[in-house]
């Protein structure tokens, strides 16, 4: 990354830069190709003057030769040039998303903003290969415009005024297909998105489907599919008509245009002015020619896109970071004190915290806001607009954001797992084991993740324990299962600093009393910072600061504050 | 979970026969459609022969006087055959493409007809994936086949049948010539579908796992970012994004070798077909022109060979997509009352003031040999309210579900009965509603999305019902009141705000009995005491069974039914069971323990020793 933000022109110009060589083989071969598959209509037309009509049976063997060897070169040229065209196209698309998951985990952060995860997934899907195809499309394109100027050639070697007639009319010719095409094209994409919106509706129902059967509405949703399909049907098929319409037209004006060519050659044949085989070249062509400008309005239509594709490429690759890097070190090893002096960041108004190493500090904000706000400015996830934030007597905003997390480690509550086992979710943030590649390193992991695993309550939940598979996003698991196997993850990792935010919303009371102590066990003596509203939680910590109005309205134990508090009580109690 | 049974997938012959099924109503149209398409193509076919007879024009005339105007009637004919195969095309397609839309929109909509009358306990044994990518990756597959693809292949095997057909009329040793490369070409066909068939699946396979896994890495970004997993997320996305590529290209290679062949069989075909035409022309069987129209004509099917053989994929990757929808939209064993039966809870009536749900002996088991429900019994009362309470996996949710007749049970029963004043006769069946923590907001407006529980409700009936669970405030607020679009692409609502709305839709739906399972449990504890509230108007009047994540809920039941283990254990008040000092007494201490409104004994010492259980 680094340098200028770049623009969709240069996201684009780079991804084919990065293939030059595979596009310019692609585009040489492509050439070729086009080249020969122009020769052969000339070549039929050559062979029925030279040999057919003359009954030369030596002319007719050379002829063929001349046919073979043209038809190799264009098969070769064809499967080559194409395969490097692909070629460049695919790792063009593939260099494009590396580099957008790479902009998207980017410690800095900012990509997401604005953006859905669906929306991302497919700019680095879609998008990236939208990007990519315009790489086999400009080798198209060379190859096109090759087949074009062979043909020309041709055509104005066997006679100047039919060679014109062709070159002047397959241009007009596409322009008016085009042009007739507009409107129906027009009106057949707004058809088309009607027509889509059934399938959406299907899709969106059949995801519901618990909740229509909860409710005995499964008659009403069939009702209500079949008067949206019906209207669906209505616009796809005025779609469809107008583009029956449009084919109908482009093949009779292909057609009337091939007659006039034959007009034209004929009367010039019977004039004497090309021969018998020339007026067959000619015809030949002038139905070959339709091809490569075909192929040209296709590469315009690619280009088109691509740049759009490019665009949009380029503005997640130059989206804003939240936070800027920085260059500081922590010192080693960490002890983990947090210090927050006049700590200002959206609700947050001049926040002063103190949390001493070891400590077990509770936090309850009686607006979720003001705790999300918190939390962004623990891991650096955002700067705050006043104040500072320390660590170990180091501002947080002279360390990288990923220096900032190797210490600090923020468990949001709606923290997602990923595809694999739950012991690999567990056991993936736990680096201490990387760091010396020795066994019992190892072991040390493995018996902190199943000690994680034990303080969380995920063992009594999950049949198979830690080998319970976790399909993406955790989806295979309830909420509870979700919510239990995140914060064992959190605890297995080790971090000096732990903040878990309401980590046991949909667990029951007695569990959730047990994952209190849990927690505290397996923390002892490192900072734990727990943000939530639960009584079980908030009792076992040493503190608790009462996060009221943006401020810090007090701090002392979770007994002290129910006695003194009313905004406490209506917080924590329910 | 450890077994999948994905739902039915129909036999090439009951697909087949399904699609005879699906025409056999527009018989007349289908014959129709053929018929003009035929037509078309014979009609452009008659370009060669014209422009190979100007060809002979040429040849006989030479350079005498006249020869010009003699080109008049066959250009004038190329112009009307152009006009002509323009106008049947038209006409073709259009009855072509009415022809597949109307059945391709049947087709989905008995699909999702019976998709959304499947047993639950069916969907959730195969994943809801299953039918997700059913409705959604399949149904667009075969639409695209039927859109583009169908017709396409019709036109080119259409024109290589009648262009061979006119070869033959030229004379039939043209056609001996041109069969010459049929050989090469079925052989490279069998070729070419034996190794791509495989290797496409493969490519489907890489290219899902690619999109699962970006949208698990960009979804969890966030998360990523924290535990600091960048360069393992980083590594797995490259990893099967390169895969993904040399899967694809491997397919191009394929793909490039099949097209390598096809160009032999050109060259084959058409070195044969000017033999030929040089032989007959030197015996005099043909003239000048006619071998040039059969050059012509040969020459004219490259394209819709290469289609053809291209869109032979394409059909059968269709093929597969179609036989899933039709193992759900048109089983083999199709029920024609499309009922779930046996999943629904009988309903015979119990005596006119016998309880409203009666439970007896009930069992269950998702996988067998391992029961989570041993020998349940429970009667409800009309109009009671009773809380199911008890830890995680005590089987509180196993019963909610079975009780709403989700799953059937594995032994035992549960009977419903129908309670007086229950006399709507568009919904007799529906006895027992439930509405569990999984929400769904249809996409669409607010007011439509109500409407599935009572359609034709009034915008009034639609108001009432959003005020009586505290949500009209709100939804009222939003940028076009009840006619805001929400769900997917529309207005996000709140997690709070998705579960009232699942509570009106109970209160539209209006069952004697309804059950409500962790429906406040993901609200944090501001919005679950409001959830609460209007759960509990929501069910006011009715017959229900709710499962309390929170002891409160437990505390305004009329009746309190302890679960562990799979057996209800205690049963009875909330004050009785307190003062009882059994399993729910000490769930209670647990709960009010943390949850006591002020500390009226000594201040708790922290940290608080958990409680053993």
């Amino acid at each position: 990354m680094g340098g200028a933000a770049p623009s969709g022109r240069h996201v684009l110009r780079q991804a084919i830069r990065g293939q030059r060589r595979d596009v310019a083989a692609g585009a040489a071969l492509g050439a070729g190709h086009q080249a020969g598959e122009a020769l052969v209509p000339v070549l039929i037309g050559v062979l029925i003057d030279q040999a057919v009509a003359g009954g030369d049976a030596g002319a007719l063997a050379g002829w063929l030769a001349v046919l073979a060897v043209v038809y190799a070169g264009l098969s070769f040229s064809f499967r080559f040039g194409a395969r490097a065209g692909e070629r460049a196209a695919e790792q063009a698309a593939h260099d494009l998303r590396v580099r957008l998951v790479a902009r998207v985990l980017d410690p800095r952060g900012g990509a997401e903003n604005g953006r859905l995860p669906g929306a991302l997934a497919s700019i680095a899907t879609e998008d990236a290969k939208r990007v990519g195809a315009v790489a086999m499309a400009v080798m198209s394109g060379v190859s096109a415009l090759t087949g074009l100027a062979v043909g020309a050639v041709v055509l104005l070697l066997i006679s100047v005024p039919l060679g014109l007639v062709v070159l002047a009319g397959t241009p007009v010719l596409l322009w008016a297909g085009h042009l007739l095409g507009k409107p129906l094209e027009r009106r057949s994409e707004a058809e088309q998105e009607r027509a889509a919106h059934s399938s959406g509706v299907a899709a969106d129902l059949v995801a519901g489907l618990r909740v229509l059967k909860g409710i005995g509405a499964e008659a009403a949703a069939v009702t209500r599919y079949r008067i949206t399909s019906g209207e669906s049907l209505a616009a796809t098929l005025r779609a469809a008509r107008a583009e029956a319409v449009q084919s109908g037209l482009v093949l009779a004006l292909t057609g009337l245009f091939i007659a006039a060519v034959a007009l034209v050659g004929g009367r010039l044949a019977v004039q004497g002015d090309v021969s018998l085989g020339q007026l067959v070249s000619a015809v030949g062509l002038a139905s070959f020619l339709l091809g490569p400008l075909e192929v040209l309005s296709w590469v315009n239509a690619e280009l088109a896109q691509g740049r759009a594709s490019a665009a949009r490429v380029a503005a997640v690759l130059a989206a804003p970071p939240d936070v800027a890097s920085g260059a500081g070190r922590l010192p080693a090893p960490v002890r983990g004190a947090m210090r927050l002096r006049g700590v200002v960041h959206g609700p947050l108004r001049a926040i002063d915290l103190d949390v001493a190493p070891g400590e077990v500090l509770g936090v309850a904000a009686t607006d979720p806001a003001d705790a999300d706000a918190l939390l962004r400015c623990l891991d650096r996830r955002a700067d705050p607009d006043g104040g500072v934030v320390e660590l170990d007597g180091v501002s947080l905003h002279d360390l990288d954001p990923a220096e900032v997390r190797t210490a600090v480690l923020v468990a949001g509550h709606d923290a997602d797992l990923f595809a694999g086992t739950v012991r690999g979710n567990v056991t993936s943030a736990d680096d201490s084991a990387d760091d010396s590649a020795d066994d019992s390193a190892e072991d040390r992991a493995e018996d902190r993740a199943d000690r994680a695993m034990a303080a969380a309550g995920v063992a009594g939940a999950l049949p198979l324990g830690g080998e319970t598979p976790v399909s993406e996003g955790g989806r295979s698991l309830s909420g509870g299962q979700r919510q239990r196997v995140a914060l064992a993850r959190a605890l297995a990792a080790g971090r000096a600093v732990l903040v878990v935010h309401d980590p046991t919303t949909a667990v029951d009371a007695v569990t959730e009393a047990r994952i209190a102590a849990g927690i505290r066990e397996m923390r002892r003596g490192r900072t734990t910072i727990l943000v939530t509203t639960s009584p079980a939680l908030l009792a076992v910590a040493d503190r608790v600061a009462l996060l009221d109005g943006g401020r810090i309205a007090d701090t002392a134990t979770h007994a002290d504050l129910l006695r003194r508090h009313a905004a406490y009580r209506a917080a924590v109690l329910a | 979970m450890s077994t999948r049974d994905l739902l039915p997938v129909a036999t090439p012959a009951r697909t087949r026969s399904a699609v005879r099924e699906l025409l056999r109503p527009h018989r007349r149209l289908a014959l129709g459609a053929f018929a003009v398409m035929v037509a078309a193509t014979a009609i452009g076919l008659a370009t060669q022969p014209l422009l190979g007879r100007i060809v002979d024009l040429v040849a006989e005339r030479g350079t005498q006087d006249g020869g010009a105007a003699a080109l008049t009637w066959p250009v004038t004919l190329l112009a009307l055959v152009a006009l002509a195969q323009g106008a049947a095309t038209t006409l073709g397609l259009a009855l072509t493409a009415t022809l597949g839309e109307t059945v391709l929109s049947r087709l989905r909509e008995r699909f999702v007809d019976r998709a959304l009358r499947l047993p639950l306990e069916q969907v959730e044994r195969a994943g809801s994936g299953d039918l997700t990518a059913r409705v959604t990756a399949d149904v667009s597959q075969v639409a695209d086949a039927v859109r583009s693809a169908l017709p396409e292949l019709a036109r080119s095997v259409l024109t290589i049948v009648l262009t061979l057909g006119a070869l033959a009329l030229l004379d039939w040793r043209f056609l001996l010539a041109a069969l010459v490369a049929v050989p090469v070409q079925a052989h490279t066909a069998r070729w070419y579908i034996r190794r791509a068939v495989p290797l496409y699946a493969a490519q489907r396979v890489a290219a899902g796992a690619q999109q699962q896994q970006l949208l698990d890495t960009i979804g969890g970004a966030a998360t990523v970012r924290a535990f600091r997993l960048e360069d393992e997320h980083a590594g797995r996305v490259s990893r099967l994004s390169l895969a993904a590529v040399e899967l694809t290209m491997r397919g191009v290679r394929l793909v490039l070798r099949f097209y390598s062949r096809l160009h032999v069989a050109e060259y084959a075909g058409l070195a044969a077909v000017l033999v030929a035409g040089f032989f007959l022309v030197r015996s005099g069987s043909a003239s000048i022109g006619t071998a040039t129209a059969a050059a012509l004509y040969f020459h004219g099917l490259f394209g819709p060979v290469n289609t053809a053989l291209v869109l032979l994929d394409d059909a059968q990757s269709a093929g597969a997509s179609l036989a899933r929808i039709v193992g759900v939209a048109l089983p083999e064993t199709d029920t024609a009352t499309g009922t779930e039966t046996g999943t629904a809870p009988d309903t015979t009536p119990v005596s006119g003031a016998g309880p409203a749900v009666l439970v007896s002996g009930l069992g269950f088991a998702y996988e067998p040999g391992r029961p989570v429900l041993h020998d349940v019994d429970l009667a409800l009362r009309p109009g009671e309210r009773v809380a199911l309470v008890g830890t995680s996996g005590a089987g509180k949710t196993t019963l909610a579900t079975l009780v709403a007749g989700v799953h059937r049970p594995s032994t035992g029963s549960v009977r419903l009965a129908a309670s007086p004043g229950w006399e709507r006769a568009d919904r007799a069946d529906r006895v027992v509603a439930l509405v569990t923590q999984e929400v769904h907001v249809f996409a669409g407006p607010l007011a439509e999305d109500l409407r599935l529980a009572r359609p034709g409700a009034t915008d009034d009936e639609l108001r009432e019902a959003l005020a009586r669970v505290d949500a009209l405030a709100w939804a009222e607020a939003l940028p076009a009141g009840l006619r805001t679009v929400v769900g997917e692409g529309g207005h996000r609502l709140t997690p709070a705000q998705e579960q009232q709305v699942a509570l009106a839709r109970l209160v539209l739906a209006d069952p004697p009995v309804a059950v409500l399972d962790e429906a406040t449990a993901e609200a944090g504890s501001t919005g679950a005491r409001t959830l609460e509230s209007a759960a509990g108007r929501a069910v006011e009047g009715r017959t229900a069974l709710v499962v309390a994540h929170r002891l409160t809920q437990a505390e305004s039941a009329d009746r309190v039914v302890v679960m562990d283990a799979g057996r209800i254990v205690e049963s009875g008040g909330h004050d009785e069971l307190k003062a009882a000092g059994g399993p729910y007494a000490s769930l209670w201490e647990a709960w009010s323990r943390t949850h006591a409104s002020a500390p009226p004994d000594p201040p708790v010492s922290s940290p608080v020793s958990p409680p053993s259980i």
